[in-house]
């Protein structure tokens, strides 16, 4: 179920203009910029790192905008009393809908890679190319699976959009995508650990760059698959409330 | 006189009603606090590749912020009156079409000099960068040019959007364009030729240029040429905003798709 409806909602996403437009351009556009900054800042050997770093970049604005803003998506197409009518638990309906945002982010991933190494020459040397193939996929269902925590709390917050567009830089800045965290103030750190994407990010740069890939992307997994049971819990409390008022489909 | 009435009042009318989705927890979210955390962003990536200093970094996104709120208000301006169903009424107006909808672009361009103002204070607070007090006059001129430069932009933009089904992907293809052409966190002499020479035809490029001057302590006399030169890029994109817009209407009136959505 989970898989043909991440499936179905990944078809969706994907007849959007806008989703693709955001998951395409401006991850190329942060990757451009990323190129030129490193090339002027003498640091041309890692260019592989900042298209994967831009690509990731793209995952997060993906979950976070999509799953963010997935129950009130589906307010807004009047689609939300179906799929909660569905003899399923919340969390496993909504879950499809948070992997297909993270699925879509992957555009993003492949997009600057594509792109760097088309027009920039970027070579792909991955450092240990079987683990990014593997490490890649993971992390970005984990994401999806931090998407569905991210679904639950925004629909507690009246102004869930305005949060979401004050949080893809902070994250992209503290998970360490393109900025290394060690020339960020110290009490960054407890935070940048808490949060899967920091993870992904530092697996994905070690299987590119070299390193112990896979403890970051068993962190990544479990700070994914907790997120996800949380996630799960919120979801049914937030049901039952939105139930017991009867506000389900009220925006 | 009653044309200025117009071109206030009216953009002032048409602001509170086109901008209705905001709440103040989401303006200062989205406007005042995202961009902040862009300029962090940029200014932790620029300290770490040793590209430019913070000041760089700290007056070129305090000037793109303004970007934000203008290129999507400009955009809103003409859209969300086709969204809402009123575009046929105000196109019915008797009034000029272009102290119309230039006049919506009034109250974005003051927006975006008040997200501008507040970024480059948080960021200069929050980064330890020192502006000298006699270029503050001047950098509030610059940052108010480029916002209007902007506004006036995002109303082309908006132009556009009589054509197009789904306007936010100008818009946010747009707000991505200028982050990297405009050589605001990129120095334009480590962009190619060819993006540099494209920023120089952009809103924001010139007014970045110009705020760095004075933030740099260098006077009004030396960045008043890049002033000028983003006051012509503004008066070029109100002038093709206001040519779109009416041949944009007349084919939109022969076709009869003007609320199609």
């Amino acid at each position: 179920m989970i898989a043909v409806g991440a499936l179905l909602h990944a078809k969706h996403l994907s007849r959007s203009p806008l989703e693709i437009a955001i998951s395409l351009v401006v991850p190329v556009v942060q990757a451009t910029l990323a190129v030129y900054l490193l090339r002027s800042g003498g640091a041309g050997d890692r260019l592989l790192d900042a298209a994967v770093g831009a690509g990731m970049m793209g995952v997060w604005s993906s979950v976070l905008f999509g799953s963010g803003a997935a129950i009130q998506n589906q307010r807004w197409q009047g689609t939300l009393e179906m799929i909660m009518l569905a003899p399923r638990r919340p969390a496993l309906v909504l879950v499809p809908i948070t992997l297909a945002t993270a699925l879509t982010g992957t555009y993003a991933i492949l997009a600057t890679l594509l792109w760097g190494r088309l027009l920039y020459g970027i070579r792909l040397d991955f450092a240990h190319p079987v683990a990014f193939a593997v490490v890649a996929p993971a992390c970005i269902l984990s994401l999806g699976l931090f998407g569905l925590l991210l679904a639950a709390t925004f629909v507690l917050l009246r102004n869930a959009n305005a949060l979401a567009n004050t949080l893809e830089y902070p994250v992209w800045l503290v998970s360490g995508m393109l900025v290394p965290i060690t020339v960020l103030p110290g009490w960054t750190g407890p935070l940048a650990a808490a949060l899967p994407t920091t993870w992904a990010a530092r697996a994905l740069r070690e299987a590119t760059g070299g390193g112990p890939v896979w403890p970051s992307a068993a962190l990544c997994v479990g700070i994914g698959l907790t997120c996800a049971v949380l996630g799960a819990f919120a979801l049914t409390y937030v049901e039952r409330r939105a139930r017991a008022s009867a506000t389900l489909a009220l925006a | 006189m009653s044309g200025l009435r117009l071109l206030t009042v009216g953009g002032v009318i048409a602001y509170r009603a086109l901008f209705n989705w905001t709440t103040p927890g989401m303006f200062v979210g989205t406007l005042l606090v995202g961009p902040l955390f862009q300029l962090l962003f940029f200014a932790y990536l620029g300290r770490q590749l040793q590209v430019a200093d913070d000041r760089f970094y700290i007056v070129g996104n305090a000037v793109l912020a303004a970007s934000l709120a203008c290129v999507f208000g400009g955009t809103m301006a003409v859209g969300n009156e086709r969204r809402y169903g009123t575009l046929g009424h105000v196109l019915l107006s008797p009034r000029s079409r272009t102290a119309i909808f230039l006049g919506r672009a009034v109250p974005y361009a003051g927006n975006g000099l008040l997200i501008a103002v507040t970024t480059l204070t948080g960021g200069a607070l929050l980064l330890g960068l020192r502006v000298p007090p006699g270029a503050l006059p001047g950098l509030a001129l610059a940052l108010a040019v480029g916002s209007l430069s902007c506004a006036c932009f995002g109303l082309a933009l908006g132009a556009v959007g009589l054509r197009l089904r789904d306007i936010w992907v100008v818009s946010n293809v747009s707000v991505a364009v200028l982050l990297l052409f405009t050589g605001v966190n990129v120095p334009a002499a480590a962009l190619p030729g060819w993006m540099a020479a494209a920023g120089r035809f952009l809103p924001i490029t010139h007014a970045a240029e110009a705020a760095r001057v004075l933030a740099a302590g260098r006077g009004i006399g030396a960045a008043l040429p890049a002033i000028g030169r983003e006051v012509a890029v503004g008066a070029a994109y109100a002038v093709l905003a206001a040519a779109l817009l009416t041949v944009f209407e007349a084919e939109s009136r022969r076709r009869a798709s003007l609320d199609t959505l």
